[in-house]
């Protein structure tokens, strides 16, 4: 019986070395994304963009595989590190994609730097996760871009000349975007009157709406997350504020509306993607082809992640295909210029690693996200 | 010291985990490396934790606090003034904490002093009360230090952290700074105070009669498990290059937690053993998540499925050992050359 089971143990673990290193050709290319913890719904969502769009290139140009493995990182900087670590050492990946959020991106560029690997994050937005770094890329434009699209939209479009802003202190997507904002603002003269400050899951909001009301401001710039901006928009539409409030892409969610309902409507917000904003061919298709595997329409964060794994596969072709190396992908991911991607067309700054690409600015009308206008940079 | 043969054999196996991590610095992948990396930072804490919590028996939930606090100070010390100030975006930091610059070592030190000095004064209030409600009190502690270092911007950068340290932390550092917390730790387990420790532990009001006073004595154990968690703190800062108040959550006191009580409270040698359990394993289990081909049978890799896996594991021990894997017992060699002669220990 015993030697049964060894022999067993013995022939499973055989077949699973065998079927690790199938016969095929393949380049390997890491993931590495938060599937659970606090911040799954975005790792999660990416990663349906980044299978959809596997699923439409799975091969580079000379036929071989693009093998995608996936690590999850749960939303946490220290798990993030062993990932890329391990990803690197242990399954000699040739490229990257991922983090999440900026700080797990941080948290693991240093690794990738060091063993001149090159790593591609969809969504961190924060300036100094490339700053400095020949090896780390974004397919996203950075947080000071989306507050001076903010900043202008606000100046251009909405007339205004005063501005409170809203900021959520406990999180640096916010307070990365409010300073840009405030710094774009003032540089085409306006007047930042009001700085109120809040913390996630604050339910109470009068003490900065009465501060808001008495210095009566043009607009209210709230980058936030979609909960936070929802009960704010509420209590304020209560105490009567009726100023136009302008947000980054944390609000982009569905539960904005089920939780502001009314109080929301007329918030703008900048972002990444609209999907009825056909951008490139490549938009229409991707957009067509997540409805009908996922049955939802797809959002900025499956966008950018498509976006990042896109960029990622041309330049594995333009540095060889199967052979590429590290260093070639590298080079290539940086000099992507004028790529026609899901979220638009993407040229990446070789000198910073950074995406110099258009923003989207949506609205809330009739209990629903209108397109509203793209702003070049 | 005596120099008698139990001396002797614990030098020669310091000796023997030394050559080890030396050997593994030239021939374990660099993967490998950074886990253990992780698991001797976390043998720090976990030890040090283990201290207050399993040998004094005071149920305290302060480590995220200590270890905060521990990264914030190695970090400000770490950093040069240059990027200091490119950092600071929104407001900039207070003048003489902005040109502080010294080399990792005395930085991790005070590091692990002024963590202790907060413990020290934290444990005047705290040691008022007992039980759950001083589990109550200390987990406070941990949010208030949350709390206080999203609002002092001209400290600590709010909720920006501090980004691009140095990476001083290395396998070495790492592995001295273990052995010297657990030889301290372990002395202090050994000595009268240790023994004071474990009589507060099994009866307070017993060991008040007999003449020990608590208040001094449960000081102790929670200063020492300061300076270690504080210094272990700034070497997983330095390892990270990156901290923010979102890292030091209940969650890191959550997992110091399940490893002393899986090890076992109040022994060393189980936190030792739980602490490779809980780190490595959360490392290997990584497979289970992998898509598989099993004869011809494909199974999709599903993400948390080695949290699940590890839950179980989790659950399977603490239903055959109750006390956790070792108890309160400790290895010796006593022990071991009993067992080998034959008798029992």
């Amino acid at each position: 019986m015993k030697r049964l089971l060894s022999s067993l143990v013995a022939i499973l673990v055989a077949l699973t070395f065998l079927a690790s290193t199938s016969l095929a050709k393949e380049i390997k290319v890491g993931v590495v994304l938060p599937m659970t913890g606090l911040v799954a719904a975005f790792g999660q969502s990416a990663w349906k963009g980044i299978k959809l769009a596997h699923f439409d290139e799975p091969k580079t140009k000379d036929g071989c595989t693009i093998k995608l493995i996936l690590l999850d990182n749960k939303g946490m900087k220290v798990e993030t590190a062993n990932a890329v670590s391990k990803l690197i050492t242990d399954n000699h990946v040739k490229a990257i994609i991922g983090a999440i959020t900026s700080s797990d991106t941080m948290a693991g560029a240093p690794i990738a730097e060091k063993n001149h690997i090159p790593m591609i994050s969809s969504s961190a937005t924060n300036p100094l996760v490339t700053k400095g770094k020949k090896y780390i890329s974004r397919a996203c434009f950075i947080d000071p871009f989306q507050g001076s699209v903010a900043a202008k939209y606000v100046w251009n479009n909405l007339h205004a000349k005063t501005a409170a802003v809203m900021i959520e202190r406990d999180q640096d997507y916010s307070v990365g975007l409010a300073h840009a904002f405030i710094k774009a603002f003032k540089k085409l003269g306006g007047k930042i009157i009001a700085v109120e400050f809040f913390q996630s899951t604050d339910q109470d909001y009068s003490a900065q709406i009465s501060d808001i009301k008495a210095k009566n401001p043009d607009v209210i710039y709230m980058p936030s997350y979609y909960q936070e901006i929802a009960l704010f928009a509420r209590q304020a539409r209560q105490y009567g504020l009726k100023q136009p409030i302008v947000a980054g892409d944390g609000a982009e969610a569905e539960a904005l509306i089920k939780i502001g309902g009314k109080a929301v409507e007329g918030l703008t917000f900048t972002t990444h993607f609209d999907p009825h904003a056909a951008a490139t061919p490549l938009t229409v298709k991707f957009v067509k082809a997540f409805k009908k595997k996922y049955g939802i329409q797809p959002d900025a964060m499956a966008a950018l992640g498509a976006d990042a794994y896109f960029i990622v596969a041309q330049a594995i072709n333009k540095a060889g295909g199967c052979k590429a190396k590290p260093d070639k992908i590298n080079y290539y991911i940086r000099h992507t210029k004028n790529f026609k991607g899901v979220t638009g067309v993407i040229t990446i700054d070789p000198e910073t690693g950074n995406a110099i690409k258009s923003a989207v600015i949506r609205k809330v009308k009739n209990g629903k996200f209108v397109y509203v206008t793209t702003v070049n940079p | 010291m005596k120099i008698d043969r139990n001396n002797i054999l614990t030098a020669l196996s310091i000796l023997v985990f030394f050559l080890f991590v030396w050997w593994g610095n030239h021939h374990l992948t660099a993967y490998a490396v950074r886990v253990w990396e992780d698991t001797l930072i976390f043998l720090m804490l976990a030890a040090g934790y283990n201290l207050i919590n399993g040998v004094t028996g005071q149920f305290s939930l302060e480590p995220n606090g200590f270890v905060a606090i521990g990264a914030y100070v190695t970090a400000i010390l770490i950093l040069t003034p240059a990027q200091k100030e490119s950092m600071f975006i929104i407001e900039p930091m207070v003048p003489w904490l902005a040109h502080l610059h010294m080399s990792f070592l005395p930085a991790l030190i005070i590091g692990g002093i002024v963590t202790a000095i907060v413990g020290f004064l934290l444990g005047f209030p705290v040691f008022r009360v007992r039980g759950d409600y001083l589990a109550i009190v200390t987990l406070g502690f941990g949010l208030t230090i949350r709390v206080v270092s999203n609002n002092t911007i001209t400290i600590t950068n709010g909720s920006l952290g501090l980004k691009g340290l140095p990476t001083y932390t290395n396998i070495w550092w790492c592995a001295v700074w273990a052995v010297v917390a657990m030889i301290v730790i372990m002395r202090i387990v050994d000595s009268a105070f240790g023994r004071a420790m474990k009589a507060i532990r099994d009866d307070e009001d017993a060991a008040i009669a007999m003449g020990i006073n608590t208040l001094w004595i449960k000081q102790i154990a929670f200063v020492t498990a300061a300076f270690f968690e504080g210094v272990g703190g700034g070497l997983l800062a330095s390892l990270i290059t990156i901290i923010s108040p979102t890292m030091f959550t209940f969650f890191l006191t959550f997992e110091l937690l399940i490893i002393i009580v899986v090890g076992g409270l109040g022994s060393m040698t189980g936190t030792a053993i739980a602490t490779l359990l809980v780190v490595w394993g959360s490392e290997l289990l990584r497979v289970v998540e992998q898509p598989m081909n099993i004869f011809g049978l494909q199974i999709p890799g599903i993400p948390g499925m080695r949290m699940v896996i590890f839950s179980i594991l989790l659950i399977v021990i603490m239903i055959f050992a109750r006390e956790g894997i070792m108890g309160q017992r400790e290895f010796s060699w006593d022990w071991l050359f009993n067992k080998i002669k034959g008798k029992r220990a």
